[in-house]
């Protein structure tokens, strides 16, 4: 069996946003439609102040209440936990993104683009009429894990197997892989780090788990 | 430890999702209130209009919101888990059953529709349960307190319609006065377990702001009205002002809900844990899918 | 269920090229082209073994794509109709061909080089000004070969150079330890002090990645400053220091290291022999030297009497005073003095007396910082020094250091750095973590010679240490002419005199000359007869900016390279579309060591390449060289310059021959193809010859290069040098010579700069000093701006050109402070101002509006206004309504430094306000 999850090591992140504007070159999403995105969270008060950077986007929860409430069978799941959307199924009732405990869910209803009305080259080019008027999120890249494994590769390990923003991250916060490997990268993580998962209490879950060495 | 953060207004259920809660909500417990209020004999026509007036216009204001109205059909794909395309269902056979119904005066029919308009209110309230994401509707007590709202307004509709028609029952109002007494427990018990589950501070705000006009409209004052229009035989009056005051301030409370309540669960730091998670592997459910 | 929809494309690549849009370049990527349209970056996943962060790539460029096709794109090239230049005046825009703007251009540079190079005042007709630390040289093509064909060109207009930079950093760094900008050897430092030094902002990809590691590894890293920064936000701890108070800290921990300590518990041997700790410091504060040699004079313990410094196997005193029979003393223009049984200590004494006042109490009080804090500090620097320790690099047994004080922009430039760079540099010299594994290292050589070879600049100078070239003060050499309007070399000896010695001279000198408010015994210098603006925007980067403006307004005739009408080529003659990043050809070196964090294990060559055609009539900017060396008449000199190196690397040598025919016009493919095959035969010794195809399908071509080149220390025990430190003779000299030579000549406006040149440095009070200023400068009270007006580094804009993408935009958005004021949230409260109410913003010379947005971690004394905003011209980027800190930034030229640097930050003061004014 195979469940891909993400870890996040906050110790790590800066907040720099790569991997933010990575998702959105890798999925081409529309202006403000953040798949992956990091938040800027300070806990405390002056002095004693904490400044945290946690990266946010569907959590392909094991559990995941979008899809028992999608009323379309459009969010559906993985044998590999990844949570997926059918555009051509979805008839944007919004039901999951309210579901959604983790705000990772989009709806689009009109084209917009980064500068108007008018899409640029590369927006033309990649603009998607499929995906106006319904729900959509992180997809952990599905397609370039099984174009990647297809190939032999390993998700995780090998980039072209691997999600845009785990490539993409400087501080090396983000990793991928299975969680059913021992061996894998985020298992051995896991093992080594204390760790979160955000509202756990809510049995969701998640397929993505937050490194955290409290200071 | 854990620490929340980051709770914002959800924007996605708009008051057309709301008015769907409102009169979708009062149509259908109408439903079932107009046949014991009927009882033994069918509910009239008219009254039946009513209550599927506003189902439709509900469900219609739903249809609105969607991103692609071209596809409603989709909605009856998933009546394993989602309490929407239960609703839907139940919303889909309730117009004929009860038009059928009301046309044949049929008292059987009507039974039928009653149970069916109950059914109806019970998914709206399991619909707003299950979104995990809103701690306002995922509270469990949200369930006993959009029934009875709805029992209330259903029961304020009839009410006033029976005293309309002057074939009103002294029970009437007394089964209105107790479904008022049972809203104003639900939302008590409500409120107290949100304040208890740490729901966002924008929601208990929202909820604060609205309590004292909830408590005045939505229970001293149809109280009041009604009775005092007994006590003082003041005529039908009372059960008009009581029934619409209570109409409303049901109206006004799941507008609140779904619009001005509904701050997102938002994000969190949660309890650190160490050595390998236990992994579980994805929950199966009866009709997920489940792409392998 | 898929992310995309599976279109079926036609004509897919992966484009290999570099990003260079800040110092912490190259970036290695690659870009997605579909049917000639870019489409997405990536990182270059080819070099993840060969570049130090595995080939990753910074957020910036991911608004490249977004930039080549963003419709407010200047496309063709542009002439001004209205000759009446004005922020309010309509610029009345029509479009141009390249040849009437080529021809134009022509003909006024023409009538320039008629007239003379240089005008009445001896300043160059010809100004040239970019910005981005000089960054816009990787896009700019063949532009060096063009400026040194023309000859003198004045770049003392600068767009922010020595306000925004590390200026104090780049003098001195280069000349204690030839350290243009400074790091810690991160990948194996242990602890490191900061202050205010952003990194994980500011550093890049590289920075990033190994301050990452050095968390996962456990190291400790403590920030002091007034705000809690992203780098703050990663520290071990946050030190809330009050703003520009960070000297007195430093030198209260030098009290520590130096008072509570015995000596044996520093790095003694590294002090006796690595350093001029030994040196005896005679009355007139020169150094005791041998009458014979004139060598600086040591104590040896061994024969308990005076020897040359580098006498061989002596034991050099570094603490206490001693009675040398007969030495003579050499200052300032030769006077010499020779003293007789006279009684000296050594410059280890002279420093521990210079900080004997200043205990952590002392600076407990200006700092804001208790007492006890300062003092754990500084006895956990000591002890994480391992002192002893060592460690083995490629064979050869170093000290193993592994600490490290930084210091940020503001703390690092302007009044009170040469403090600050000087006691941190002395306490990293206290434990012998100076280029020492685990330890303080320089990063590259600027001043000094070539940038990508630092160890080449290493060798033997005056007295013991390596050498430096000051510019000469002695009365025989010094320079008479200003040769640029901030007349650098002049005023500021330590820039050196390189092609970029120019961008370290007191920009703001030139400004405020030409606005007649500096150098009053000088006369007020023309405005260049041409002046060519690229890849900046100074109307916005620099200080006291509305006032800018104006003076560009007076100029003659300007151009400017433009990529979106802004407030810069607002005042322009001229506008020119360049093909910009994705769109042109360009091969540069990459690796070995470079800022900030760039120490590579490769060396080599990285090729920008058109990945795109070219949007509209923008042209490649060796292109715009050619046609401009052509119509100007100076092709072949251009060519040569081309051919001797101006485009990295010589064409011909010894081994190889790639040259250009210098009569001919040559297309930029043509060119960067002969130095692709001279840079590779270069890098292979002549065994591999690759050219622009090959480089413009692989994207670079590297070799090894040895760590043993990031650490100074073993190339300069291999030549018998020390560190010029802790005692600063050269500085006292040289300061005291440029007093000399400036009042010969009737210049006494400097003397409070001159004041900066001392062996020691004295501490100051900046808070007083700026209240002092404003209060002399400005009909104001002092105590009527409580606020530090602070800024904060945006990774995501900084130098980037990228104001105009709303992809950066929304991306920078989820940083805190983007789109607002920083405010402490208790301190807002205080003053009736919510989360996202209006402010005014004013300091003695502007006012600027902006949002609020409330934060626990700032002091209620400061408020941040993070990147550079302010705009009222480029589109996008004026609709922001994000509020500039520049406009409010004095110009002055009481707040510029030795050096002639300032600081990016005000005193302010602030009031709600109902609605954006």
């Amino acid at each position: 069996m195979t469940r891909y999850v993400m870890t996040a090591d906050l110790n790590r992140c800066v907040g720099c946003q790569t991997c933010t504007a990575a998702c959105k070159h890798t999925n081409a999403t529309p202006p403000e439609i953040q798949w992956r995105k990091v938040l800027d969270v300070e806990m405390g008060e002056f002095p004693d102040v904490e400044r945290i950077f946690m990266p946010v986007g569907c959590q392909h929860c094991a559990d995941p209440p979008c899809m028992h409430v999608c009323p379309s069978q459009a969010t559906a799941q993985r044998d590999d936990g990844i949570v997926t959307i059918d555009y051509d199924l979805c008839i944007g009732c919004g039901y999951c993104m309210v579901a959604c405990p983790y705000d990772a869910r989009y709806k689009v209803d009109e084209a917009r683009f980064a500068y108007g009305k008018k899409p640029s080259l590369t927006e033309a080019l990649r603009h998607d009429e499929g995906r106006l008027g319904v729900a959509q999120k992180c997809t952990f890249c599905a397609d370039r894990i099984d174009e990647g494994t297809a190939k032999g590769l390993t998700p995780g390990v090998d980039p072209e197997a691997t999600p845009a923003c785990v490539n993409s991250c400087i501080a090396n916060a983000l990793q991928f892989g299975d969680i059913e490997d021992e061996n894998s990268n985020v298992s051995e993580l896991l093992a080594e780090n204390t760790y979160f998962q955000m509202h756990e209490e809510l049995g969701t879950e998640t397929g993505f788990y937050y490194l955290w060495n409290e200071k | 430890m854990t620490i929340s953060f980051g709770s914002k207004l959800q924007t996605n259920w708009d008051w057309r999702a709301a008015f769907n809660f409102m009169f979708g909500g009062s149509g259908s417990a109408l439903l079932l209130m107009m046949a014991i209020f009927a009882a033994p004999q069918a509910a009239p026509l008219a009254l039946a209009l009513v209550a599927l007036v506003l189902v439709g216009f509900g469900l219609l204001m739903v249809w609105l919101e969607i991103g692609r109205p071209w596809r409603f059909l989709h909605v009856f794909f998933h009546p394993q888990t989602s309490w929407m395309t239960r609703e839907g269902s139940v919303g889909t056979v309730l117009f004929p059953v009860t038009i059928a119904g009301a046309l044949m005066h049929s008292v059987m029919l009507l039974a039928f529709a009653a149970v069916l308009g109950f059914v109806f209110l019970y998914c709206q309230a399991r619909i707003l349960k299950a979104a995990a994401g809103i701690p306002a509707w995922r509270e469990p007590a949200i369930v006993p307190l959009i029934i009875s709202t709805g029992l209330v307004e259903g029961t304020a509709i009839a009410m006033m319609f029976f005293q309309g028609m002057n074939s009103a029952a002294l029970w009437m109002p007394g089964l209105f006065t107790l479904f008022i007494a049972a809203r104003l427990w639900m939302w008590f018990a409500y409120r107290d377990a949100l304040a208890r589950g740490k729901a966002p501070a924008g929601t208990l705000q929202a909820l604060t702001k609205m309590h004292r006009e909830f408590i005045i409209a939505g229970c001293i004052v149809p109280l009041l009205c009604v009775l005092m229009t007994f006590a003082f035989e003041l005529g039908s009056w009372g059960t008009f002002l009581g029934g619409a005051v209570a109409l409303i301030s049901g109206w006004r409370l799941k507008y609140a809900i779904v619009v001005k309540a509904s701050f997102k669960q938002g994000y969190g730091i949660g309890k650190l844990r160490k050595g390998r998670p236990i992994i579980k592997p994805p929950v199966r459910r009866a009709g997920d899918p489940i792409q392998l | 269920m898929s992310a995309r929809p599976e279109t079926p494309v036609k004509n897919k690549k992966k484009v290999p090229t570099y990003c260079y849009q800040c110092v912490n370049g190259p970036d290695l990527l690659t870009v997605e082209v579909v049917d000639g349209i870019a489409t997405q970056v990536e990182p270059n996943f080819a070099a993840n073994k060969d570049h130090p962060a595995e080939g990753k790539v910074c957020v910036k460029p991911y608004g490249l794509v977004q930039k080549v096709y963003n419709p407010h794109r200047i496309l063709t090239p542009m002439r001004r109709t209205n000759p009446k230049k004005g922020r309010h005046e309509d610029p009345g825009w029509v479009e141009t061909t390249w040849d009437e703007a080529l021809d134009l251009i022509a003909e006024k540079m023409k009538a320039t080089r008629e007239k003379g190079l240089l005008d009445e005042n001896g300043d160059p007709r010809f100004a040239f000004t970019t910005g981005g630390a000089a960054t816009p040289f990787y896009y700019a093509g063949t532009l060096s070969a063009f400026l040194g064909a023309w000859g003198p060109y004045d770049n003392s207009l600068g767009a922010g150079g020595t306000v925004k930079c590390y200026h104090s950093e780049h003098m001195y760094g280069e000349l204690w330890h030839k350290a243009f900008t400074v790091m810690p050897d991160t990948p194996r430092a242990q602890y490191v002090i900061s202050f205010g030094n952003n990194i994980d902002a500011s550093g890049g990809v590289t920075a990033v990645y190994r301050q990452a590691n050095a968390r996962a590894r456990g190291w400790t890293r403590i920030q002091f400053e007034p705000h809690l920064s992203v780098t703050g936000a990663k520290a071990t701890e946050w030190v809330p220091i009050k703003t520009k108070t960070d000297g007195a800290v430093l030198y209260a921990m030098l009290h520590v290291l130096l008072h509570e300590h015995s000596a044996d518990e520093l790095d003694i041997n590294f002090l006796k022999h690595t350093t001029s700790s030994p040196y005896l410091v005679a009355p007139n504060g020169y150094y005791l030297r041998d009458p014979e040699t004139k060598k600086p004079l040591i104590w040896d313990l061994q024969i308990n009497g005076p020897v040359p410094f580098d006498t061989p196997n002596t034991d050099p005193a570094i603490e206490g005073s001693f009675v040398v029979p007969h030495a003579i003393e050499v200052g300032a223009d030769d006077e010499t003095w020779t003293h007789t049984d006279t009684s000296v200590t050594t410059a280890h004494e002279k420093l521990k007396a210079h900080v004997r006042e200043n205990t952590p109490e002392w600076a407990a009080e200006i700092s804001d910082v208790p007492a006890d804090t300062l003092r754990r500090i500084a006895n956990e620097f000591l002890g994480a020094a391992c002192i002893g320790e060592t460690h083995e690099v490629e064979g050869r047994v170093l000290p193993f250091r592994p600490v490290t004080v930084v210091l940020g922009k503001s703390v690092n430039n302007g009044w009170g750095a040469y403090e600050c760079v000087w006691a941190r540099t002395v306490m990293q010299v206290l434990v012998g973590a100076l280029e020492v594994p685990g330890g303080m290292l320089g990063s590259t050589t600027i001043i000094s010679g070539p940038d990508w070879d630092r160890m080449a600049n290493v060798f033997p100078g005056e007295d013991g240490f390596m050498h430096f070239p000051f510019n000469p003060t002695d009365k025989e050499n010094w320079l008479q002419a200003n040769e640029m309007r901030h007349a650098h070399k002049l005023l500021t000896p330590m820039v050196g005199d390189s092609m970029f010695s120019g961008l370290f001279g007191s920009t703001s000198i030139a400004w405020l000359r030409l606005q007649g408010r500096a150098a009053e015994s000088w006369a007020k210098p023309q405005p260049p007869d041409v002046w060519f603006v690229y890849k900046c925007n100074p109307s916005i980067s620099f200080s006291e900016t509305s006032r800018l403006g104006e003076s560009m307004a007076q100029f003659p005739f300007m151009v400017s390279f433009a990529y979106t009408e802004d407030e810069t080529n607002h005042f322009a003659d001229l506008m020119l579309p360049e093909a910009i990043d994705l769109e042109s050809t360009q091969l540069i070196r990459v690796g070995g060591q470079h800022y900030f964090e760039q120490q590579w294990e490769a060396e080599g060559w990285v090729l920008r390449q058109k990945v795109v055609e070219p949007q509209g009539e923008a042209r490649d900017f060796s292109w715009i060289c050619n046609e401009l060396a052509r119509r100007v008449g100076i092709l072949e000199a251009y060519n040569d310059m081309i051919n001797v190196g101006a485009c990295g690397i010589p064409l011909k040598t010894d081994s190889y021959d790639y040259s250009l025919d210098p009569t001919t016009v040559h297309e930029p493919d043509v060119i960067w193809d002969a130095v692709c095959k001279a840079a590779s035969a270069d890098l292979t010794d002549g065994k591999e010859v690759n050219d622009l195809e090959w480089f413009q399908e692989k994207g670079y071509k590297v070799r090894p290069f040895s760590s043993i080149n990031w650490y100074l220390y073993p190339k300069l025990v291999d030549q018998g040098l020390r560190f010029e430190l802790p005692y600063q003779e050269r500085i006292l000299r040289v300061g005291q010579q440029l007093a000399n030579r400036l009042h010969e000549n009737g210049v006494d406006w400097w003397d409070t700069q001159l004041e900066e040149y001392e062996a020691l440095p004295t501490w100051k009070d900046l808070n007083k000093l700026w209240d002092n200023i404003i209060e002399k400068n400005y009909d104001v009270k002092a105590t009527d701006f409580p606020f530090w007006l602070l800024s904060a580094r945006s990774m995501q804009y900084a130098w980037g050109g990228n104001t105009s993408l709303q992809f950066i935009h929304e991306v920078a958005s989820n940083v805190a402070g983007h789109d607002g004021i920083l405010i402490n949230a208790n301190k807002a409260a205080e003053l009736g101002i919510g989360e996202g109410d209006w402010m005014e913003v004013s300091s003695p010379v502007g006012k600027a509006h902006g949002q609020a947005r409330l934060r626990q971690g700032i002091r209620e004394d400061v408020i941040v206004m993070i990147g550079q905003f302010g705009h009222w011209k480029m589109p996008f980027a004026k609709d922001l309504k994000v509020p500039s800190l520049n406009a409010l930034v004095p110009m002055h030229p009481d707040f510029l430094d030795g050096h002639g640097s300032s600081i990016d930050a005000t005193k302010a003061a602030v009031k709600k306000v109902e609605k954006l004014v």
